[in-house]
């Protein structure tokens, strides 16, 4: 399989503490990978840093064996991000936030009419039923909006930029079971396109989420204490972390 | 031992203590050569000169001050939107650029603005001769540079994390940009923009006090006049203006999710906008330039300034900047104490409502009938004025906070005074002294009109000076006073966000 991620030795401060320490890591096409660990332990750094946000203070992240300021535009719009504190913009409305993530693959007008309200949401539209959002809510502010919308438009703006690798942090916070599944679905089997997201890693607090997934990483205090295939992970694994 | 310790509710007051040495000067400059001339001013307040000749003169007055303050309104918000946007740290962030060039516009918009508009428009008054188009200009220019700042400071508030995400999209730098940029551009131009409006007006209202037209000069010519009645027929008619272009910008609802009014209200900006620019590229390449040898004249005009007698200008317009701001601060909250009851509160309406309707140059000249011209009397006007500003936001903020700290504290037992004080203002305190730090870079700014007339400091140098066309000594002065301003503007900056 080829290696589309790789992290050798990263370590990251913030503040003189200590937040990932000497984190070696290689993700591949396919993977579908779930990374447990506490608040705290280093998860959204980690994706912070896979997904080219923050520079590591020490170590090296290669994307496409290149580093990321040497993507190329197509090379870095294959990737995306689930944020776990969503990032939405709270003057727009869910509609114009969805379309948000289209900004990558189209012009400068696209934005212009997007804000002006005057461009098309029929894609939105689309994304935002497969996340299960009521027409109701289309043209709401997110500011309007109960967590468990806010965190489905997130998800929706996440698809709809229809990038291979999908990062996610906590995407299932404020979601109820059944819409858990309904996402889970969504963002591991991905059938609602062909292209859909091949590669995948969220991070997730619940352990009875990790069916679906083919690896499993564990996190503590910023170290990376197992790295496995989902069939090799066993019960003290988990009391490791938590 | 006890320790004292000073926290903003205090130092709101303490600038009280001005009016120790105010009122002292105030005293021994009284005469009571003008009393009756004051007392007949008063009068007229509720007694206005109205017929068919003088509505006639309103209305021609009026649409030239109209023309003048919403000309200018609008091309300088145009204008301090873009410098505000390339001004700002998100646009070198999305577009890689180094930061050293916004440090250079920084600096020259800061060297811009803290020349006041009065003293732009006497600068091109000189050079273009009296219209219309120099108001503009002269309005324009400082206003464009105090927009780019406030929106600067607001697009330097985008929360990181939103940048970082949408970034992460990797869309165009453009795309990336507005779709950021957009709904903090107009909720700051809901916010700040139309009360812009509101101060565009009383701009071009002091600009006709030096001649340029508009309302402003029939109001100074009837004051020349003595006729107080008809004066106050302007003043009235300024007010009514004021309150309807607030309300009617108020109405418009910008961003909102009508794609057609959205698409309408653009088309309007952007025809008014090009108006407006047309108009100006038409009066730059067809207006007589008048004085056009001004400029080579800087170079060779006389120089009777020495080392003295700039610094103690410098130093008469620094504690006159002082006094006015200790007014400005501590009247409103010291007022609203003294007098906490309902007459009380409609009296202190009342006044701070006149306060700001009367232009500096008028109120100092009001205060000239009874008073010689002095320095005190000088920060008298500029901070009665201010602090019919700083009153009207104290007053808004306090109406929209909840009065809970206030039940409770009257529950307690505590006087009406102290339930005010302690309940509602202290948890005020702090954002309206942050607020008053930036009223301050306004009224340093501001001490180069009361100066002109009040014959105190720079700006009253700077009229000596123009008025013989001693260019040399022009450069001289307003170097200081742009040194004065950009060090207030510094402090003050520390100050708001040791606030903050």
């Amino acid at each position: 399989m080829s290696t589309i991620l790789e992290l050798k030795n990263i370590s990251h401060k913030f503040e003189n503490n200590l937040i990932l320490d000497k984190v070696s890591l290689e993700i591949n096409y396919g993977d579908k990978i779930a990374l447990l660990g506490k608040s705290g332990s280093g998860k959204t750094t980690l994706i912070s840093v896979l997904n080219g946000t923050i520079k590591p203070t020490k170590g090296k992240v290669k994307f496409f064996n290149k580093e990321y300021k040497e993507l190329n535009i197509h090379q870095k719009r294959q990737i995306t991000t689930i944020w776990q504190d969503l990032r939405l913009l709270e003057d727009l409305s869910a509609e114009q936030n969805v379309n948000c993530g289209l900004i990558g693959k189209k012009s400068f007008y696209f934005a212009f009419e997007n804000l002006l309200n005057i461009s098309s949401f029929k894609k939105a539209h689309q994304y935002m039923q497969l996340c299960k959002l009521n027409k109701s809510i289309y043209s709401k502010k997110i500011n309007k909006l109960s967590g468990g919308q806010k965190q489905l438009v997130a998800i929706a703006r996440s698809l709809i930029q229809e990038s291979n690798i999908l990062f996610a942090d906590e995407p299932f916070n404020n979601l109820d079971p059944k819409l858990i599944k309904i996402i889970k679905k969504l963002l591991l089997e991905n059938k609602h396109r062909e292209d859909a997201p091949n590669t995948t890693l969220i991070s997730l607090h619940r352990l009875d989420l990790i069916d679906g997934f083919n690896k499993v990483i564990g996190i503590k205090d910023g170290k990376i204490l197992f790295n496995l295939r989902k069939n090799d992970l066993k019960k003290f694994h988990l009391e490791e972390i938590y | 031992m006890i320790k004292s310790k000073i926290n903003s509710t205090s130092l709101s007051f303490l600038p009280i203590l001005v009016f120790i040495p105010l009122t002292y000067q105030l005293i021994i400059n009284l005469h009571f050569g003008g009393f009756e001339l004051f007392q007949e001013f008063v009068i007229s307040i509720f007694n206005p000169k109205i017929n068919n000749e003088i509505i006639i003169n309103v209305f021609r007055r009026l649409k030239e001050t109209m023309i003048i303050s919403y000309s200018s309104w609008i091309i300088s918000i145009f204008f301090g939107i873009i410098f505000g946007i390339i001004s700002s740290n998100i646009f070198y962030n999305i577009f890689n650029l180094p930061i050293f060039f916004k440090r250079i516009i920084r600096l020259f918009l800061t060297i811009v603005r803290s020349i006041h508009e009065i003293i732009w428009g006497l600068i091109l008054m000189q050079i273009y001769g009296l219209n219309f188009s120099v108001a503009i200009i002269a309005i324009c220019i400082p206003y464009t540079a105090i927009n780019s700042k406030v929106f600067a400071e607001q697009l330097d508030n985008i929360d990181r994390k939103s940048l970082a995400s949408i970034k992460n999209i990797n869309g165009p730098n453009f795309s990336t940009l507005i779709t950021l940029i957009w709904n903090p551009v107009i909720n700051t131009f809901k916010n700040f923009g139309i009360y812009r409006l509101e101060c565009s007006i009383r701009s071009s209202v002091i600009l006709g006090f030096f001649g340029i037209g508009g309302i402003g000069t029939s109001i100074l010519l009837s004051f020349q006049t003595l006729n107080f009645r008809e004066l106050w027929t302007y003043l009235w008619s300024l007010a009514i203006l004021i309150l309807i272009s607030r309300r009617m910008f108020k109405k418009v609802k910008l961003g909102n999710t009508n794609p057609n009014l959205n698409i309408f209200l653009l088309t309007i900006v952007i025809v008014a906008i090009f108006t407006c620019l047309f108009y100006f590229i038409f009066f730059i390449f067809n207006e007589n330039i008048e004085n056009t040898y001004a400029i080579s004249n800087l170079f060779n005009s006389d120089l009777d300034l020495n080392t003295f007698k700039i610094l103690k200008l410098i130093s008469d317009t620094i504690i006159l900047s002082l006094l006015s701001t200790g007014i400005a601060i501590s009247l409103p909250p010291f007022l609203l104490f003294i007098l906490n009851n309902k007459i009380g509160f409609i009296f202190i309406r009342l006044t701070a409502f006149f306060l700001r309707l009367l232009p500096p140059p008028l109120l100092i000249l009001v205060l000239l009938t009874f008073n010689n011209p002095s320095l005190s009397l000088a920060a008298l006007t500029l901070g009665l004025h201010n602090s019919g500003i700083t009153y009207k936001l104290l007053i808004t903020n306090l109406d929209l906070q909840d009065n809970k700290n206030y039940i409770a504290m009257k529950s307690l037992g505590a006087s009406k005074r102290n339930s005010w004080l302690l309940g509602l203002f202290a948890k005020q305190a702090k954002s309206y002294l942050a607020y008053c730090a930036y009223r301050s870079d306004i009224i340093i700014r501001e001490t180069a009109i009361v100066g002109l007339i009040g014959s105190v400091g720079l700006g009253w140098q700077l009229h000596e000076s123009l008025s013989s066309f001693a260019w040399k000594e022009v450069g001289i002065v307003l170097i200081a006073y742009s040194s004065i301003a950009i060090i207030g503007e510094s402090i003050n900056a520390k100050i708001k966000s040791a606030l903050t």
